[in-house]
């Protein structure tokens, strides 16, 4: 494995385009292709080159088996014709001695690598001749006796070597026949293993190249496609790393480069928020000290302090701190969010009585339901434990979603209600008041936004209170939502964990 | 009206002190003023309150830092503070009870609040 992935770098490397890749690859197995092709034809050259020589040796064989058999019908008629001299039939066989001759010349075309031995031959059979040719002479003069002691003394021993030649040639061609089925059948074999040997060694070669070229550019894809996906995921901290020397280490620059970018930009628009957040945090608390002893002095105006307050001012004077608590409100939101986006923050746990949270809401907002005449009720499971979280934050969360119930209701009732789940607290704050669309659910949670501005300016709010109690459910390990249909009434609920630690 | 019940306020905005001192003054009290934590511990000790009203936010001193003062002073030990934060966030009633103040009173106070809880503090003997 490891020195496959070691080519696959290695192709990842090498500086040239994908598709040039591709194309050598491709080329390098046409090329192995046809040398393959080229093998096989000059293998099948030899064999068949091999199997001439074999004809040919064959046909070697049987001259030589013929001149084997023609030697020695005229050593037999010559003997014959010596043994019964009479001159028709010496000159018969004197005849057929010359004839011979000429299948000797015959023989010596097909005969190149005996060349001395067939030399060795003729010069036998030109004596033999020649030794014959005296004996017919001899008898022919009637020296019969004379011609007999040629014949055994020099005729007989030449006619034994010829016959051992012709033997002997006969011999070499059957040995040479042999030896060239034996180098056949050798060149077959190698022939077999240069043909297998190179299309094993083209199929390897092939499947390594499609392994390497393929991986090469599926790997470096795989890893720009995890990077992306964590970049996606807001994930910017490490780059792909990919060993590509194509389109493809380009591309793997390219994202890197960008995702670089990105995480400047996000790091310059968190800065941005936080700063945001800051600047809302500082200025609204700078806010509040003016507003603070406008309604320190009010009150105690409203108090008598400084003396007995003409009937006609105490309406202005209540108008004024009336609206100077809604402005604080106002800006108490502002800090409440701002200070949660900057992450400043935390919750202050400690053991609380549900009853006595839904209580102290109830509490808060009782007078305000009376001034516009909605009943308002609570519902609590008796005997409930005490709860551990941030009371304050959660009666925040509750007392925002029946402030606004309240606001936007104009006649029915407001029901606060809890009900207990395994190990968390569902609250929820039902009212009889104009519903929510469906379409507008989801963005009421979101800061700033509100429903219709134009029943919101009536109304009065931040519309920071969702907002806000989202957070601090959220910061809780709770969830909020609606139930809500236009004309039927809202129902807002929250759960919050039973006990954090 | 109770009288004779001096209460030591800690403060460094002058329109707040006026209010406490209107509204403390209308409530028959004797008020006695500190304008940071430091000066808050000299007057605490020369004049010995019978209750101090303690802004958190301070200069140089903070009111959580003055409190831990008056509070490791074996002498000045015994006077209950009221620590008065701007607007609360979560965890300034835990860091004041921490300090060691006895109550704790967020800004927008109203006065009839700020007047029952010190009361609580000043109607038992000391």
């Amino acid at each position: 494995m490891g020195g496959r992935d070691a080519l696959v770098e290695y192709v990842g490397r090498i500086p040239a385009p994908v598709r040039t890749k591709l194309l050598a690859a491709f080329l390098l197995i046409e090329l192995l292709l046809v040398a393959l092709g080229a093998t096989g034809l000059l293998a099948l050259r030899e064999v068949e080159q091999r199997g001439g020589d074999l004809a040919g040796l064959q046909h070697k064989i049987d001259a030589y088996r013929q001149m084997q058999h023609d030697t020695l019908r005229q050593l037999y008629s010559v003997s014959a014709a010596l043994a019964a001299p009479d001159n028709a039939t010496l000159s018969g066989a004197l005849r057929q001695i010359n004839q011979f001759g000429y299948d000797l010349d015959r023989v010596a075309f097909v005969a190149k690598d005996e060349i001395a031995l067939l030399g060795r031959l003729r010069e036998e059979y030109s004596r033999f001749i020649a030794i014959a040719t005296r004996v017919l002479e001899l008898n022919r003069a009637g020296q019969t006796s004379e011609a007999r002691q040629v014949q055994t003394a020099e005729l007989a021993p030449l006619a034994d070597r010829l016959e051992r030649l012709t033997n002997q040639l006969v011999n070499r061609a059957e040995a040479d026949m042999v030896n060239g089925v034996d180098a056949s059948r050798a060149t077959y074999e190698t022939s077999r293993i240069y043909v297998v040997a190179f299309a094993l060694g083209g199929f390897l070669l092939t499947l390594a190249l499609g392994y390497a070229i393929s991986w090469s550019i599926v790997t470096p894809v795989q890893e720009i496609d995890e990077r992306l996906n964590r970049i996606a995921a807001g994930d910017f901290s490490q780059n792909v790393v990919v060993a590509n020397r194509d389109e493809l280490g380009a591309l793997a620059e390219h994202v890197n480069s960008t995702c670089e970018r990105l995480q400047e930009l996000y790091q310059s628009l968190q800065d941005a928020s936080r700063h945001k957040s800051q600047f809302l945090a500082n200025m609204s608390h700078e806010l509040r000290t003016p507003l603070n002893a406008i309604l320190g002095f009010g009150e105690l105006m409203l108090d008598g302090v400084y003396g007995p307050v003409p009937e006609r001012m105490r309406a202005p004077l209540e108008r004024m701190q009336s609206n100077g608590k809604h402005l604080l409100g106002l800006i108490n939101d502002i800090l409440d969010l701002s200070k949660i986006e900057a992450g400043q923050l935390s919750l202050s746990l400690g053991e609380y009585s549900v009853d006595e949270l839904v209580r102290g809401v109830y509490g808060a907002v009782e007078s305000l339901a009376a001034e516009k005449k909605l009943a308002i009720s609570t519902r609590v499971p008796p005997g409930l434990p005490p709860a551990r979280g941030d009371e304050r934050r959660l009666a925040q969360a509750l007392l925002n979603l029946v402030g606004n119930a309240i606001k936007f209701t104009d006649r029915g009732e407001i029901a606060i209600e809890v009900e207990t789940n395994e190990d968390s607290y569902t609250f929820s704050v039902r009212d009889t008041g104009p519903g929510i669309a469906e379409a507008d659910q989801a963005k009421i949670f979101e800061e700033f936004r509100q429903v219709d501005g134009s029943i919101t300016k009536t109304k009065m709010g931040s519309g920071l209170g969702l907002a806000i109690a989202k957070r601090i459910v959220e910061m809780h390990g709770g969830r909020i939502w609606v139930d809500s249909s236009p004309g039927a009434g809202a129902t807002f609920s929250f759960t919050a964990p039973a006990r954090i630690n | 009206m109770k009288t004779n019940k001096t209460i030591l306020v800690v403060e460094d905005q002058e329109d707040n002190r006026q209010i406490l001192r209107d509204l403390l003054g209308s409530a028959g009290f004797r008020m006695i003023e500190a304008h940071d934590g430091e000066q808050a511990l000299v007057v605490a000790r020369s004049q010995r309150p019978d209750l101090i009203l303690m802004d958190i936010q301070l200069p140089l001193v903070d009111g959580y830092e003055a409190t831990r003062s008056i509070k490791r002073d074996p002498e000045l030990r015994h006077i209950p503070v009221i620590a008065v934060t701007s607007y609360a966030l979560s965890g300034d009633e835990q860091k004041a009870r921490e300090a060691g103040c006895d109550a704790y009173v967020a800004k927008p106070y109203s006065t009839r609040h700020l007047l029952a809880k010190i009361g609580q503090y000043l109607e038992q003997p000391l």
